[in-house]
């Protein structure tokens, strides 16, 4: 952000977190009609209370410095506009009349809080936007006459958390303003896979970390008396971290508090010392994998009736060692979100009837369209297209796959257009073979495979959507995190345009299925689909992956190229258990880490350390709450 | 040194027969190798070597893999498995006094994931946008690529057009005539190719590679030296050999 500016005393003052120039205001509640059909620029702007609001200001009101300013324009105002550093544009001001145009300016200018924001939603071809604050009213219609909204409303998702409506794709509704704004202050442009320039990305990210100092306060030095809890978890059972890792853990305090450098700093307005603290790591522990969970302990967690009892005990034993082959056919229903973990075998046969009728109405609606219809219905004939050329291709050296006229083939691309029919806007996307064959493989069952595929892509839709937004919001997570765990292999692919990490876009768009064999593969999905130890635990398979190559991209000083080959090339070749026990001892360093950030935390599910306004006393640090809120609660996947 | 030349029997282009006599498509012990060392396979004095960024686009299962594949390894896979993402290959060639070495990019074909595909068309020297003969849909879908290219990549982009599975011609629906009409307005270089029998697959890289710009100029800077093999009409800024 540039400095020089000259509104430093207004009372309003606010920040422009994101402009978009070219916006045309055409409708507004409540607004002269003169103000209607007027271009101005959209913002976010951060106002001074720390809350944020949309703000649309009208060009005419907005003018620009050049550097050959005239004497005249010495008084100058900015109405509570402060620099647009998103444009580079050096400062907008308006002229004349201050206190006139001051006030018809401020009239002029329509400001939305986030925190009042309901609903907004994207039509004509992402050229327009349409904002509510009220159920059932758009009160706001702006147009976009440059380029589409799209940037926009991706910088907007990082100040509020939104969820697409599901009658309407375009329509998103405002789950609750995102606090997490500081940190995810960052908008998609930066993060862009186009983007030529990502250092950017990352030099924001380092001086956030920077800019942060309450991340690294004595609160990060206090923090690491948070490493007991641990033993706690170990002691009260629920959780399976062995005492053996906690003294590690513990071990690994004293080191960090060696390895430590500390600068002091002084701070002018507030009470507490800033230290810096050289982010590093406590030790990696070797965590060992457990056996599958077997026939008999299944049985054992379930109720005479057949409900299982122990759903997190189920759950943490999954997570260890995967699950037996002869049941895993059965506990992948729990898993997938097909069976209720707590209904009876009796109220299970009655769902498994429903759940089989539902299928075969939605496989009878595609299955009875005539040649005629579909030469009318292009969009179905397109996916019906996409279906059957990826389903001739799909693990067709499985030997379930293989030959000529194999019959299960049909079975793939009837679930797959069946799945076109109950998913339709979705349709069939490339990727949701690959993810479906494992699953009839285990099932050898239509309706079965079909209501496990709906759940596992329940927790992967986003992968699939046409913006890519999930693809390019779980990229930026992974090289965060990656940043955090590796950072010197981070920095060495952000030098070698790498940062947007997309070398590893096929390992999360279809969670590694490329790269295990099918048996590995079912381990390691069931192990994802826990959702243990934490939230996107995916994403540190794919860090545990890389950090184990480091060696390979630093010393070989491997490029773009050079990088994306290599990680193709790993298929096949990876050892699933010792990436899972690597990935596991990742995440119990993040965990035990003073100076985890809040943006990563987020992403694991944690819960974020608000330590801006705390007073840091022994009493906080010590309540393992604060950054253990949600021991059984880790959001699903 | 091991010489892998296949000089397709169905090769319909005569103009290249000449050139086609020289050039070898080289193992690939020597297409993982760095630029600028390569060793002359014939013994023949050190000749530059030229590094290329090729790109292949085109509709989902029109071939794109299996070109190269075929291309690279001499393999072909009847059901060759979906690109995520995209892929990347390298194949050296040598024509008569130049060493090429294509680095290619193989793309994720199905429209979803289009909006990826500026990543690597960007800085690409070459492309190949691939249609299936059987499909008339994709040849549609070949012609908006070639727009897209001359609207946004590399105003010197070598474009050639590749109408694949041609071993199929008894299903065909695109007629031959109707692309190289396409192919000739809009000055792309057009072969039919085949993955499956190896039709023309390494002609259309080699005819790429002649069409290609080899300067003299050291470390990849703007073109300054004479173009020996490259197109006198086709004014390019750019190329990389070293």
């Amino acid at each position: 952000m540039s400095g020089s500016s000259s509104v430093e005393d207004l009372p309003d003052q606010c920040k422009d977190l994101f402009t978009q120039d070219g916006v045309l205001l055409k409708a507004c509640l409540g607004r002269p009609i003169t103000d209607l059909n007027s271009i101005g620029m959209l913002c976010i702007v951060e106002n001074h209370d720390n809350s944020k609001s949309i703000e649309w200001r009208p060009n005419d009101l907005i003018t620009i410095d050049s550097d050959t300013q005239d004497q005249e324009w010495a008084v100058v105002n900015t109405i509570g506009i402060s620099m647009s550093y998103a444009k580079g544009r050096r400062q907008r001001t308006f002229s004349g009349n201050i206190t006139a145009d001051y006030a018809t300016a401020r009239a002029r200018i329509i400001r939305i809080p986030l925190e009042e924001l309901k609903t907004f939603r994207v039509t004509r071809n992402n050229q327009q936007m349409q904002f509510s604050t009220k159920p059932g009213v758009w009160q706001t219609t702006f147009y976009f006459q440059h380029g589409n909204a799209e940037i926009f409303v991706a910088s907007l998702k990082n100040h509020v958390k939104t969820a697409k409506t599901r009658h309407d794709r375009n329509t998103y509704v405002v789950v609750e303003p995102n606090t997490e704004s500081q940190v995810l202050n960052k908008s998609f442009a930066e993060l862009d896979i186009f983007t030529e320039n990502t250092t950017d990305v990352v030099w924001n990210l380092v001086s956030n970390f920077k800019q942060r100092p309450y991340e690294t306060t004595m609160e990060a030095f206090s923090k690491l008396t948070d490493i007991v809890y641990y033993g706690n978890e170990g002691a009260s059972g629920k959780r399976d971290v062995s005492e053996e890792v906690a003294d590690l853990l513990t071990k690994s305090m004293n080191e960090i508090d060696e390895a430590t450098t500390v600068t002091t700093l002084t701070r002018q307005s507030d009470e507490y010392e800033v230290v810096t603290v050289n982010p590093m790591l406590p030790p990696r522990p070797v965590i060992p994998r457990g056996t599958p969970l077997s026939t008999e302990k299944w049985e054992g967690l379930q109720d005479t009736e057949g409900r299982v009892t122990e759903v997190d005990g189920v759950r943490q034993l999954i997570f260890r060692g995967g699950i037996a082959r002869s049941i895993r056919h059965l506990v992948w229903k729990y898993l997938l979100d097909y069976y209720p973990w707590h209904m009876t075998h009796a109220q299970l046969k009655t769902l498994h009837k429903k759940r089989t009728e539902e299928y075969f109405t939605m496989k009878l609606q595609w299955r009875s369209m005539t040649e005629a219809q579909e030469s009318r219905f292009a969009e179905y004939r397109e996916r019906k297209n996409l279906v059957e050329k990826d389903v001739n291709r799909t693990d067709r050296t499985h030997p379930y796959y293989a030959g000529e006229n194999n019959p299960n083939l049909l079975v793939l691309q009837d679930i797959l257009m069946t799945y076109v029919m109950y998913n339709f806007d979705l349709g069939y996307v490339q990727g949701m073979s690959d993810i479906l064959a494992p699953l009839l493989l285990l099932m050898g069952n239509e309706v079965d495979s079909f209501w496990c595929f709906v759940g596992f892509m329940d927790k992967i839709a986003s992968n699939f959507e046409m913006d890519q937004a999930g693809m390019k919001h779980q990229l930026l997570q992974l090289q965060q995190l990656l940043m955090f765990v590796s950072p010197e292999l981070a920095n060495h692919l952000v030098q070698k345009d790498s940062g947007n990490m997309f070398f590893s876009f096929r390992w999360l768009l279809v969670w590694f299925k490329r790269e295990f064999s099918h048996r590995d593969i079912m381990r390691l999905w069931e192990v994802l689909w826990t959702g243990l130890p934490c939230a996107n635990f995916h994403l540190l398979i794919g860090v545990a992956i890389l950090d184990a190559e480091k060696d390979v991209f630093i010393s070989k000083d491997y490029g773009f190229t050079e990088i994306l080959k290599h990680v193709n090339d790993l298929s096949m070749c990876l050892d699933v258990d010792k990436i899972l026990s690597n990935a596991e001892g990742i995440y119990h360093q993040l965990v035990s880490s003073p100076n985890l950030p809040d943006q990563i935390r987020v992403t694991l599910g944690l819960p974020t350390i608000n330590i801006s306004t705390s007073t840091h006393s022994e009493a906080d640090n010590n309540k393992p709450s604060t950054s253990r809120g949600t021991e059984n609660g880790y959001p699903r996947i | 040194m091991t010489y892998t030349q296949t000089i397709d029997s169905f090769c319909e282009m005569k103009r290249l027969a000449r050139s086609l006599a020289s050039m070898f498509v080289r193992g690939r012990a020597m297409a993982t190798s760095r630029t600028g060392a390569a060793q002359r396979p014939n013994g023949a004095p050190q000749t530059k070597v030229c590094q290329f960024k090729l790109v292949l686009l085109g509709e989902s299962a029109v071939g794109k893999s299996s070109l190269v594949l075929r291309f690279v390894k001499g393999q072909f896979h009847e059901y060759q498995e979906s690109t995520i993402g995209a892929a990347f290959l390298t194949q050296t060639v040598c024509l008569d006094d130049t060493t090429v070495k294509f680095e290619i990019w193989d793309t994720a074909g199905q429209e979803r994931y289009h909006s990826l595909a500026p990543m690597y068309y960007r800085g690409a020297q070459a492309a190949i946008v691939v249609y299936d003969i059987t499909n008339q849909d994709t040849f549609g879908r070949a012609k908006n690529w070639v727009k897209e290219l001359q609207r946004q990549a590399s105003p010197s982009i070598v474009i050639a057009l590749a109408g694949n599975k041609s071993d199929l011609a008894a299903k065909r629906m695109v007629e031959f005539e109707e692309a190289q009409a396409y192919a000739d307005e809009n000055g792309l270089l057009f072969m039919e190719t085949s993955a499956k029998t190896a039709m023309n697959v390494n002609d259309i890289f080699l005819a790429i590679a002649n069409k290609l710009p080899k300067s003299e100029g050291v470390g990849g800077g703007p073109a300054a030296g004479a173009r020996r093999l490259g197109d006198a009409e086709q004014q390019r800024s750019s190329s990389c050999c070293k």
